[in-house]
């Protein structure tokens, strides 16, 4: 069974935007536009989510990472020299073994994708109401333990990363 | 609905937003001076800096007034009259504003000028203060509706508005849309005394135009949007559920402008402190208190 | 090729963009966006599963919540030891953090 044909296009377009932002990251010198170009790799995968009709999960990621890439760009901005990338230094290391490992990584994954047979492809989904509704039932009820860890640990990390990055007291 | 009609609808509503403003602003109402202020602006000079972020720089208004259209398309003018009708309307508002500070970030950073950048930061610095006075008010006024759909929200206020079941996460959300609106006394951003304008300052031409309309058509959506999530969307005796909207609407949203010519600008700790010390546990009893009030009223 | 096929490709292009990048950058924000590449990619993979094989059991959904949770708190505390490391040291270079001591 194939799934509709604007899904498919969607998917084909989103994904193609998100793999060239990621690509951009690492390609541009200039430090807020890799962050600004992983947020467009970001967004591009929240419209992914979005065209497979999980639209909680969609506008969830949209909202999430505009923020969080912001303030990549505003730390980059703090603690590089030169975050504008004028200077043409190279602020690379190990490149051979880094895209040996890319390429590698990549490969087996596309291979682990291609070549099983999955399943046949469902097509229905159910409506975004009704998953809004199923999914908070499920965050309730059977996950709760989890979405339970999940706050406590947010929690934890809030109070850590404060304390971490509160400044010496001056005696 | 048909979008030019919605279109009509938005350019209406921005066209008596920049009147209201002109007349809290100078004491003078007339009907033509945003025409006049607008073919005045775009006949200005654009001047580019010297060694901008090009890309960036462009890119900063576009996505301002894209952000601020993009909330604008969830939120109903009367039941079934909204660009997009999403289940998760209310969230989605909150995800389409986030990129309002992308914008303005982007516009702080593009310039290659210090007091931009020094806006720039500062509005993410505001936004930390207003990001969860935003969404807590929101989650209280969801329970209600058990909904995420903002139709559904409005509808749900039939008995009583929201702004009298919840008063406290109404004045919290007052204040946060406030804060990201960028409206005077928030106005880090564009602070006209203390940054010689901010993140304004390095535009001029069509795309200083392009930020102030996306500025006022942020203001207008944040005022459709308590208006829908607090006030009751539609709902109202006498005259049509679109004019209900627009009326709210626009006193809303003359109010947020005019509101901030009384009260001294707060510095950027003194906002965080405040919205962190003080806002956010008072947005936790609010929640606390609608479910409260939620279960009492299920009995 | 079906629609599960192609999303699962992006997931994987990501996730070796990502493997790259993480390996290749000195600086920690550059790495830790790489790694926030890999988790987009397994996020799209995870999505991807829910939509086409199974669209009825939300355990995928809560998985997705969970990991960007995890990428939440990964870059809270990251960039907190961050903040330390550049107070103590005056950069955050990968390359110069070779020694235990400081």
């Amino acid at each position: 069974m194939i799934a509709a044909p604007g899904q498919t296009v969607a998917l084909v377009v989103f994904g193609a935007s998100a793999l060239g932002f990621g690509v951009a990251v690492f390609r541009t010198k200039s430090m807020v536009r890799s962050a600004l170009a992983l947020l467009g790799s970001m967004s591009a995968v929240g419209g992914l989510f979005l065209a497979l009709e999980t639209e909680f999960l969609g506008v969830l990621q949209l909202m999430m990472m505009a923020t969080e890439m912001t303030i990549m760009a505003i730390f980059m901005v703090m603690f590089m020299m030169d975050p504008g990338g004028l200077g043409q230094m190279d602020m690379t290391h190990q490149k051979r073994a880094a895209v040996t490992a890319g390429v590698v990584g990549g490969l087996i994954a596309v291979a682990l994708s291609a070549l099983p047979s999955w399943a046949a492809v469902v097509v229905a989904a159910p409506a975004p109401s009704v998953q809004l509704h199923d999914l908070g039932i499920e965050l309730m009820s059977r996950s709760m333990l989890i979405f339970e860890t999940a706050g406590l640990a947010i929690l934890v990390a809030m109070i850590v990363a404060t304390t971490i990055a509160l400044a010496e007291k001056q005696p | 609905m048909s979008g030019p009609l919605l279109l009509l609808t938005m350019i209406s509503g921005v066209y008596l937003l920049a009147v209201l403003e002109e007349w809290s602003a100078t004491g003078r109402l007339s009907l033509s001076t945003p025409v006049v202020r607008g073919l005045a602006q775009l006949s200005r000079e654009s001047l580019v800096p010297r060694k901008p972020d090009r890309l960036l720089f462009e890119l900063a208004p576009a996505l301002l007034l894209l952000a601020a259209l993009l909330a604008a398309a969830v939120l109903p003018l009367a039941p079934g009259l909204m660009a997009v009708d999403l289940a998760t309307g209310a969230l989605f508002v909150n995800a389409a504003l986030a990129y309002v500070m992308v914008a303005l970030v982007m516009a702080g950073w593009a310039p290659d000028a210090a007091y931009a950048l020094i806006g720039g930061w500062r509005f993410l610095g505001q936004l930390i203060a207003y990001s969860m006075l935003i969404v807590m008010p929101l989650t209280a006024v969801a329970m209600r509706a058990q909904s995420l759909s903002t139709t559904d929200i409005a509808a749900s206020q039939a008995v009583l508005w929201n702004v009298l079941t919840q008063p406290l996460g109404f004045v919290l959300f007052w204040l946060a849309a406030m804060a990201l609106a960028f409206v005077p006394p928030f106005d880090l951003p564009v602070a006209l005394g203390e940054l010689a304008g901010g993140v304004f300052a390095e535009y001029t031409g069509v795309r200083l135009a392009i930020l102030r309309l996306a500025r006022l058509v942020l203001v207008l959506t944040l005022a459709l949007a308590i208006v829908v999530f607090f006030l009751g969307g539609w709902l109202g005796a006498l005259l049509p559920g679109w004019a209900w909207t627009g009326v709210k609407t626009l006193a809303v949203a003359a109010l947020m402008l005019a509101a901030g010519r009384y009260v001294p600008r707060l510095s950027p700790d003194a906002l965080l402190e405040w919205a962190w010390k003080l806002g956010i546990p008072l947005a936790l009893v609010n929640i606390v208190w609608v479910g409260i009030t939620l279960l009492a009223v299920s009995k | 090729m079906s629609p599960l096929v192609l999303a699962l490709l992006v997931g994987a292009g990501l996730f070796g963009i990502g493997l790259y990048g993480a390996l290749s950058q000195t600086n920690l924000v550059m790495i830790m966006m790489g790694i926030e590449l890999m988790l987009g990619g397994a996020l799209v993979n995870l999505v991807a599963f829910w939509r086409y094989l199974h669209p009825d059991v939300y355990s995928g959904q809560v998985f997705v919540l969970v990991v960007m949770t995890a990428m939440a708190v990964e870059m809270a505390v990251g960039f907190a030891v961050g903040i330390a490391r550049f107070r103590a040291r005056g950069s955050v270079e990968m390359e110069e953090a070779v020694d235990l001591k400081g």
